[in-house]
């Protein structure tokens, strides 16, 4: 949970107005589908579950992500191949860039 | 599919000679036939190597009768018979130079595929020929449900390890913000280390399952010596409700920095506060709800701070975010108040 403090702080910092959070994959799909988003950061697993629901409802609505794991780089699954990973723990810079390349 | 398969007046002299060596070798092939090790002999004058001797425990490995067998080509019972790589590795070992151990997936009558280690010896004749194969398998199939296992363990540990090395980013960041003095620094990231650490410490002895309320609670209020039930400076009711790891390490931060403030501003900072936790479970229109309050009193009187410090974020929007709930940090004059009102946690089904 510090870690999305952190998070929060950081895209703060940088001039984020608003940040939300949830944990778990039902929450994060009606928040998606209720509310507009720029971009998100998105846990491969959410609570245990994995979060290709998540992914999908982002895409339909054209809300760019970068994905966020603590696994091994090269243990990833053939889905995340389109979007840019984040290996936990992360660089501020590197966050900030991979964001920042959402918006390009 | 299994025939039994007419025999060639070759393989019948080859299953003489074993019939004779069974009788001129008695002890030696009473352990082929009894020993748990399964094990064949196969005609290396015909090609794909006919069986013409399988043991007891080779049939009971592989579920076939030994009419089923004899007869049978040596690869009969490969679960993928095409497999290039596996037909080289067998290969290898008839041919004598596998330095390594072949690995072969088989299939059982059944259908049920297991994986071999498969040696082979050569049996020569007095001319020195290859006249047999003695070939002996062994079920390598706890071997590699174990190799799965680990290699699932090994993966949750890498994550775990992760996660924990970004909650220490998090640590660092957060004093780093909150701190100009390298000293206060230390002191903000290594209480929060050890509460960490203490929590791991919690969840281990639990093998990872789950942790009970009150022993989070304790030991969270654990490092801030002498202050236990028995002061009467804190009063804990409640059942001990079961968390999941990640709320459980949640929870543990929060009263930690509950009691940091308690000790720093509140009622741990005079000889006379005390605090008293204290929660229920109430069933609501959104299902049963788990409702803890912590009260101080009789500490210094309180006054709502000016910038909401590292401590109440991690309580009000950490926690809540982390237990779906709601966390309220109230700072009344008489003692600060925290209360949480989140859903009550299943229980583990034992």
């Amino acid at each position: 949970m510090l870690i999305v403090l952190m998070i929060e702080g950081i895209l703060e910092d940088h001039g984020c107005r608003s940040v939300t959070s949830v944990a778990t994959v039902n929450k994060a799909v009606s928040l998606v589908e209720s509310q507009s988003f720029d971009a998100a950061i998105l846990d491969m697993n959410l609570d245990g579950e994995d979060s290709s629901r998540v992914a999908v409802a982002l895409s339909d609505r054209g809300v760019p992500f970068v994905y966020s794991t603590g696994n091994d780089r090269r243990n990833m699954a053939e889905s995340a191949r389109d979007h840019a990973v984040l290996h936990k723990p992360y660089q501020e810079a590197d966050l900030i860039a991979a964001l920042t390349q959402l918006f390009s | 599919m299994t025939q039994i398969v007419s025999k060639s007046g070759d393989q019948k002299a080859a299953e003489a000679e074993v019939d004779s060596f069974q009788n001129d070798l008695g002890p030696f092939v009473v352990a082929a036939e009894t020993t748990r090790m399964a094990m064949v002999f196969a005609d290396a004058c015909e090609t794909d190597n006919p069986i013409i001797f399988a043991n007891d425990a080779f049939l009971e490995l592989t579920g076939y009768t030994r009419e089923e067998v004899l007869g049978q080509s040596f690869n009969f019972f490969m679960a993928h018979v095409a497999d290039e790589e596996a037909l080289a590795l067998i290969r290898g070992q008839f041919e004598g130079h596998s330095e390594t151990d072949a690995e072969i997936l088989y299939r059982r009558k059944d259908g049920t595929e297991f994986w071999a280690g498969l040696f082979v010896s050569p049996v020569r004749d007095d001319d020195g020929d290859i006249i047999q194969n003695f070939a002996s398998f062994v079920d390598l199939t706890a071997y590699k449900n174990e190799q799965a296992q680990s290699r699932l363990l090994i993966g949750e540990l890498n994550h775990r390890v992760k996660n924990t090395l970004a909650t220490v980013q998090s640590i660092i960041s957060q004093a780093t913000r909150t701190n100009a003095d390298p000293q206060a620094i230390k002191q903000a990231v290594d209480s929060r280390l050890f509460a960490l650490s203490r929590s791991h410490d919690l969840l281990s002895r639990e093998n990872w399952r789950s942790a009970g309320l009150l022993e989070v609670i304790h030991d969270a209020l654990d490092p801030f010596g002498g202050l236990d039930e028995r002061s009467g400076r804190i009063q804990i009711t409640g059942e001990n409700i079961r968390f999941a790891p990640k709320a459980a390490l949640a929870l543990g931060i929060a009263f930690n920095e509950l009691a940091t403030n308690a000790l720093k501003y509140g009622a741990f900072s005079n000889e006379y506060g005390s605090i008293r936790i204290e929660w229920t479970v109430e069933p609501s229109p959104t299902g049963r709800r788990l409702v803890l309050i912590w009260t101080e009193k009789d500490g210094p009187v309180v006054a709502p701070p000016s910038r909401k410090g590292f401590g109440s974020h991690v309580i009000e929007r950490g926690l809540a975010h982390e237990l779906d709930g709601s966390v309220q940090l109230d700072y009344l004059p008489e003692g600060v108040v925290c209360t949480m009102n989140i859903p009550a946690p299943v229980p583990d089904h034992e």
